[in-house]
């Protein structure tokens, strides 16, 4: 573990009192949370609950309107250039520069980070190869399909071995073997480091298995945050699983047995 | 459902297709934080706008070829290489001219939009709804036609009006067949034209000779803007040619000559004038010349109707399809951050025809005007006159496009923001891409014309002095650029769509480029070595204001 390398703090991310707003809509209120070094850190609400205005807060897309983000001590409006170095991110759409080919994109990337060229494409091979990107890797991304475009953001936020992840439904598109390595790669990725990674979901699954702590956002507000034995204690909901907690918190499984019946038709 | 049906859903569809060709959400630009309904607004105002630029230019070109008409006895007084034309041969000549240029112009228009149009996905979203199959082709030929409408019915209602006014009512009669007929090629050429350099252009793969391949397409590319550049040049010797076939009384060649377009058309309203005797049109030569046109006028109404009926399946269908896998190189070449931008820049036009004009056209503008010195005796001044010309002339156009370099930016804008990229590396990268774009022209006018002009040394102080200019001029534009984007997000997208933007930033950057270039006009005639030195001091001097301004800002994209 080197934490003095990541940055002036080893935790690798804290959200403090974030608020992202967009004209007089407010996406994201007063959000603060942190991402523990070795943790996998888990975002988890329903569509439009806020996730991916965090993130974007975070990785320098949107620029919060209140409060701060700080990723190993730096903070990332005033040091959003150091902030970067230290993240890899997959975004939830994968618009890329369709123009150009997996490998042309990979050594752009590449040469903003100012990576070695020998690490970086061993660790391009090996990425590509897991990902079985190899037949694709000299295709426009144009061309390519969701999944693999998935799969071609996944090794760029991956090539400079960042210590801070941070991933916005990364699963969304994949195939079930990538989704299988992506899981394992992460558990992995952070063990036994002190790197960390910020991961977006509203697959309750995914996030049960692979999250260390998860936060639940509803409407822009951190409704619960802890382990799922913590989340479970505070819903009062025994061996639950993490649906289970998430719809009684957030309060959507209100309503749910007549939404559904109403489904059945007249 | 019918044409009203197909028009209405046409009408919500275009301005999707506007949101799309001014933003490109789906290029990767961030959504803006403005109200959906203000940015519809906005879109449909900015392709409206785009839309009445390209009409004007095709309304000032037919108003200048019709004040060439006017005119015309005058100017055939003076022979063309040698050759005097009559009146009827030179009316004809000018309006082969311009309905050559507005077919070249109308194709290039929409060479520059259809990737954004076959990109845009708004048909794939029609296609699955309750409409039938004829209206849903029918909303697709609306919705093609529609990119062009203000462009189109220009060309269409000024061209025969200018003419009816300069050469009479019936002169302007006869051209209607004409526009109808370069309307008609110049939309089918443009669909056609355009779906191919989707799928060879930017379908290519990379590595290897591709590159070279995917360049030597994109040359072709933007033969049809270099067409209206070429037709003006040549046009004296293009004269004195018809003029030497057609003065020579009943032919082969003569015959032949009227059945190609758009000469055809444009012998109409010379011989509603003058007769068929203006031409020695013998009975041969008159069939020719209806069958031709004729023919022409068939061609173009298939052209139109293969339009309607193709425009849905290569809307629906993907414009690119993953091909057979080569062995992958996973080998990585990282560069320094500038030139990764340069490359990436080269890259990303190299696929995208659009930019690749800005990169092509102002070398291929220079190669034009430096192979004129041909024309000239070797080792005249108007050699070196012309070759200075070619260069000052790429350096004016590497500086009026160089704000469009900047557009790239916006392609994957959302992801390339996340990057550790700086403000000052990416200035750096697309200045660079100007600075090469000039430098490439400069040496190849003087490649093409070191036969013919005996002074090399001058002509190379004269790029080197420019040079700092070219820089200061790029310099400015696109930190002007830059602090725009940093206030209000990036609003140009292509060419078409976005060009007042660049038009407005380009007017400083021109005035930074071509001030050197007039002070060496005015001081050369006294001392050719002191004008330069000036004039290279005065590029300097500019580079020193400029450059600092640009380069002033801080480092970090969202710092």
């Amino acid at each position: 573990m080197d934490a003095i390398a990541y940055g002036p703090s080893s935790t690798p991310l804290v959200a403090d009192e974030l608020s992202v707003a967009y004209g007089e809509r407010r996406a994201v209120d007063r959000l603060s949370f942190t991402v523990g070094p070795g943790e996998i850190y888990g975002l988890l609400g329903s569509n439009g609950a806020g996730k991916s205005s965090t993130i974007k807060a975070i990785v320098g897309l949107v620029r919060p309107s209140h409060g701060r983000v700080r990723v190993f001590g730096h903070d990332a409006v005033a040091e959003g250039l150091a902030t970067k170095e230290r993240l890899g991110y997959v975004p939830e759409t994968s618009l890329l520069y369709e123009a150009l080919t997996p490998r042309e994109f990979l050594e752009f990337v590449a040469s903003v980070r100012r990576l070695d060229p020998v690490a970086s494409s061993a660790r391009a091979k090996s990425y590509a190869t897991a990902f079985r990107l190899e037949s694709e890797f000299e295709e426009p991304i144009a061309s390519l399909s969701n999944g693999t475009r998935q799969k071609v953001l996944i090794v760029a936020a991956l090539l400079h071995q960042p210590p801070l992840l941070v991933l916005d439904e990364p699963l969304n598109s994949l195939d079930p073997r990538s989704v299988r390595i992506m899981k394992d790669l992460l558990a992995r990725y952070v063990a036994g480091t002190g790197r960390g990674i910020l991961f977006s979901t509203h697959t309750m699954e995914v996030a049960q298995q692979l999250c260390h702590r998860v936060g639940i956002l509803d409407r822009g507000v951190l409704r619960a945050e802890g382990t799922l034995a913590v989340l479970r204690e505070r819903a009062e909901s025994g061996d639950a699983t993490l649906e289970d907690v998430f719809l009684r918190l957030t309060r959507e499984g209100e309503g749910l047995d007549i939404a559904v019946r109403a489904l059945e038709g007249p | 459902m019918g044409w009203r049906e197909a028009w209405r859903i046409s009408s919500v569809a275009f301005v999707e297709l506007s949101l799309q060709a001014i933003y490109a959400f789906r290029q990767g630009n961030l959504p803006s934080a403005d109200s959906p309904r203000l940015l519809a607004a906005r879109a449909r105002r900015r392709v409206v706008q785009s839309k009445m630029i390209v009409a004007a230019v095709l309304g000032l070109l037919a108003a200048g070829a019709c004040l060439l008409l006017e005119v015309s006895a005058r100017i055939v007084a003076t022979p063309f290489f040698g050759v005097v034309v009559t009146t009827a041969v030179f009316q004809m000549g000018v309006l082969t001219g311009l309905l050559a240029i507005e077919v070249a112009f109308l194709w290039w228009t929409g060479l520059q939009v259809i990737p954004t149009f076959l990109g845009s996905g708004v048909l794939p979203v029609l296609e699955p709804l309750p409409i039938d199959d004829r209206t849903l082709g029918r909303v697709a030929g609306l919705l093609y036609l529609r990119l062009f409408d203000l462009p189109a019915l220009m060309v269409l209602v000024t061209t025969p009006l200018f003419v009816a006014w300069t050469l009479g009512a019936e002169a302007g009669l006869a051209i209607v067949p004409g526009v109808v007929a370069a309307v008609g090629f110049a939309l089918a050429l443009a669909l056609w034209t355009g779906r191919f350099f989707v799928r060879r252009v930017q379908g290519s793969r990379g590595g290897g000779g591709r590159t070279l391949v995917r360049w030597a397409y994109l040359v072709l590319w933007v033969l049809p803007a270099f067409a209206m550049f070429g037709l003006v040049v040549a046009a004296p010797g293009f004269l004195a040619f018809i003029g030497r076939i057609v003065g020579g009384g009943p032919s082969l060649a003569g015959d032949l000559l009227l059945s190609a377009f758009p000469i055809t058309f444009a012998a109409l309203p010379a011989v509603a004038v003058h007769g068929a005797g203006a031409f020695a049109l013998d009975a041969t030569g008159q069939v020719v010349l209806a069958t031709a046109a004729g023919v022409y006028l068939l061609v173009a109404g298939w052209a139109v109707v293969w339009l309607m009926a193709s425009v849905r399946r290569m809307g629906v269908a993907p414009a690119l399809l993953p091909a057979e896998a080569p062995p992958a190189r996973f080998r990585l070449r990282p560069e320094r951050p500038a030139r990764a931008v340069l490359t990436k820049d080269l890259r990303i036009a190299s696929r995208m025809p659009g930019y690749a004009f800005l990169v092509i056209f102002p070398i291929l503008e220079a190669v034009a005007i430096g192979l004129f010195t041909f024309i000239t005796g070797p080792g005249s001044s108007a050699a070196l006159g012309l070759a200075l010309a070619a260069v000052s002339t790429a350096a004016l156009l590497a500086t009026f496009f160089g704000p469009a370099f900047f557009a790239i930016e916006v392609i994957a804008y959302s992801y390339g923001r996340t990057l550790p990229l700086s403000d000052r590396s990416i200035l750096t990268g697309k200045v660079a891409l100007v600075a090469i774009i000039y430098l490439i022209a400069g040496g190849v006018v003087l490649g093409l014309t070191l036969l013919r002009v005996f002074q090399p040394v001058l002509f190379l102080a004269f790029v080197l002095a420019e040079f700092p200019a070219v820089l200061a001029a790029s310099f400015l534009e696109l930190g002007i650029l830059f602090r725009r984007a940093r206030a209000k997000g990036l609003p140009i997208v292509n060419l078409y769509s976005g060009g007042w933007y660049a038009v407005i930033v380009a007017v400083p950057g021109l005035l930074v480029a071509g001030l050197p270039l007039v002070t060496f006009r005015i001081l050369d005639s006294s001392d050719p070595s002191f004008a330069l030195a000036a004039m290279g001091l005065f590029a300097v001097a500019e580079l020193a204001v400029c450059a600092p301004f640009a380069l002033g800002l801080r480092g970090g994209r969202n710092e």
